[in-house]
């Protein structure tokens, strides 16, 4: 990634900050986190550990990013989300006046880059598409909530937790802690990694799934509750679901690293 | 042929040291057109452009090639690539139109023909469907039944053709083409699933389709490419319940080069919902570069964590399957015979590799 400005950002918002001004430009490292924020949907990780951000510009209250995906045909419904994602991210920054994002080297470069920025829907940029994007972005969620259902269920096994008492969990016998998640079996209490389990809930808000302090905790790929006959298919089932992301992320961090190189990107 | 190494025996342990010999068939080879003369699109080159990317990619640096090379091969390269290092000893052609990005196509039937026809023993060549062709596209099938005799059709069910920027394979108009092909004999279907960009608003790597026609149509073979990557989950459950769906290792394989892990899980995966007889290897040449590609996938591994979590090994008789056994079944092949009629056919003649495939008979 590269910049010139965020240096002299950083330093006003120090100098602002030591005479306990409220600072007026977002800081190069407030934006950066925004856009850590952001997923590519199909890979379920950040826009930034993938190394799609080209260039952050922050000029007072105004912030541009540029961003190019591994392909130039990369899925424009992705590509969409990605970049309302970032705007939306940066917008809600206290300190940030506009936001324009540009996606770089795209077969819909243009389109893209001006309907985001115009705020116009995905459907009138390109009305050749029968809908909205959120039906997508709602298959995808449900899929990274499963895949990340995979390690969290893991996390229970290990922790001594049987089948039937895994798929019997509610939210509300769930406590988080910093360091770990504590799960209420009846009168004992157990004890699980928290990180698996933070990284599940969050996707599975993201989903609409486990809302209410009584919702089962793990679900199916449909958001049903787990039956017990189907528990050893189905986490076989998150398996699978977790390598196809893994699987492509590796084939989409090979192309992004050949392609960077060819358009001289890094 | 593929002789393993001492070292791959070792470690299966399935076979004494002295050598077991792979017949290797490329399931998925192209020999394509992608000249700047040729392209009338700006598709056309950021295809071409992906595609070396992919090669980069997923290709060790010494055996990269450069994008000239890469826009436009003789059929002399591709034999000697294919050929003469006894990598491969046959090869199947899946050719991909895209007439809308390419002026004469990008590699079809007819110019694949080039090399089928040169080398009858050595390419199984593949024709193609496009619903979109109606009628005109009908009586081509069965000119290409006609004229090449084959036995099965690649589709690529997200080429742009005019407004059209794809198809699917369980609708009305494609249906009318299975149909025909069921009627002329066709009955194997390759189908390109990777990456594609239409429809727009949809999650645009859907499997969906393959699982209605395969369903529809239990007498055909659907060999579905690159597993369905990115949808390696959806395209596993659905193969898991259709017996006729099988998987091609084309984009999956190159990752034994420098994703062995993913590798691992992907080949674990594979072999957990479809088993050993389902899956072919390809290279996707000219995509990746079977004389260095065989040999990286022959002597990939599973971690100890992996067969563990599988409980499954890459043993030597799971790859002989995987390398050519499964596609000589399904394109019935007789191995045996085919060996006795390599050893002297014109490309054996050409490399020398008579020690090749005599070696081979002494070691039956």
């Amino acid at each position: 990634m590269s910049g010139s400005s965020s240096d002299r950002t950083e330093t006003e918002r120090t100098e602002r900050g030591n005479r306990d001004l409220p600072p007026t430009t977002p800081t190069r490292a407030a934006v950066r986190d925004c856009l850590d924020r952001v997923d590519d949907p199909e890979l379920d990780r950040s826009l930034v550990e993938l190394d799609y951000i080209d260039r952050i510009e922050i000029d007072d209250g105004s912030v541009e990013v540029a961003f190019t995906l591994p392909t130039a045909w990369c899925s424009p419904a992705f590509a969409w989300m990605m970049a309302t994602d970032a705007r939306d991210e940066i917008a809600a920054l206290p300190d940030t006046e506009s936001v324009r994002i540009e996606l770089r080297d795209h077969m819909h470069e243009t389109e893209i880059t001006q309907g985001v920025n115009g705020g116009d829907s995905f459907g009138s940029v390109f009305p050749d598409a029968d809908g909205d994007v959120s039906e997508v972005r709602a298959t995808l969620d449900d899929k990274a909530r499963f895949a990340r259902q995979y390690e969290a269920i893991g996390a229970c096994l290990d922790a001594g937790l049987d089948p039937r008492q895994i798929i019997d969990l509610r939210r509300e016998e769930l406590d988080l802690t910093d360091e770990d998640a504590v799960i209420a079996v009846g009168d004992i209490h157990v004890v699980v990694p928290v990180e698996p389990i933070v990284a599940f809930l969050e996707k599975a808000r993201a989903s609409g799934h486990v809302t209410d302090p009584g919702d089962r905790l793990f679900l199916t790929p449909d958001g049903e509750p787990i039956p017990r006959e189907r528990f050893d298919i189905l986490r076989k089932r998150m398996r699978l679901a977790s390598v196809n992301m893994g699987g492509q992320g590796a084939v989409c961090d090979a192309l992004n690293e050949s392609r960077r190189a060819k358009l001289d990107r890094d | 042929m593929k002789v393993i190494s001492f070292d791959c025996l070792a470690t299966t342990g399935m076979y004494q040291a002295n050598g077991e010999e792979i017949f290797v068939i490329d399931g998925h080879v192209h020999f394509w057109d992608a000249s700047q003369e040729n392209i009338i699109h700006e598709g056309g080159e950021q295809f071409i452009q992906c595609f070396h990317d992919y090669h980069t990619g997923f290709t060790p640096e010494e055996h990269e090639w450069t994008i000239d090379e890469y826009r436009n091969y003789d059929a002399d390269r591709m034999v000697r690539d294919l050929f003469e290092n006894g990598a491969v000893d046959m090869a199947i052609f899946q050719p991909s139109y895209l007439t809308d990005f390419y002026d004469e196509g990008f590699n079809t039937i007819d110019q694949n023909a080039e090399l089928a026809d040169a080398y009858p023993e050595r390419f199984i060549n593949n024709g193609r469907f496009d619903p979109r062709d109606g009628e005109a596209g009908l009586r081509d099938l069965e000119r290409q039944k006609e004229e090449y005799d084959i036995e099965a059709v690649k589709v690529y069910t997200a080429e742009w053709n005019g407004e059209s920027k794809g198809w699917r394979l369980d609708s009305e108009e494609s249906f009318e083409f299975l149909e025909k092909c069921s009627e002329l004999g066709i009955d194997k279907v390759h189908a390109h699933k990777g990456p594609t960009i239409r429809p727009l608003n949809r999650d645009a790597f859907d499997v969906a389709d393959v699982d209605d026609a395969a369903t529809s149509f239990p007498e055909m073979d659907f060999v579905v490419e690159h597993v369905g990557l990115p949808r390696l989950d959806d395209f596993c459950w659905i193969a898991a319940q259709e017996p006729n769906v099988y998987g091609g290792l084309a984009v999956a394989a190159p990752m034994a080069a420098n994703r062995p892990r993913k590798f691992g899980e992907i080949m674990g995966e594979l072999l957990y919902w479809l088993g050993e007889d389902r899956l072919l290897f390809g290279s996707d040449y000219a995509l990746w570069n079977p004389d260095w590609l065989v040999e990286t996938v022959m002597n990939a591994e599973l971690t100890d964590e992996q067969k563990d979590e599988y409980g499954i090994e890459l043993s030597t008789d799971v790859m002989k399957k995987i390398m050519g056994e499964n596609a000589a079944e399904l394109y019935d092949i007789d191995i045996e015979e085919k060996k006795k009629q390599l050893e002297t056919d014109p490309i054996t003649d050409q490399f020398g590799l008579d020690d090749h495939y005599a070696a081979d008979a002494a070691a039956d």
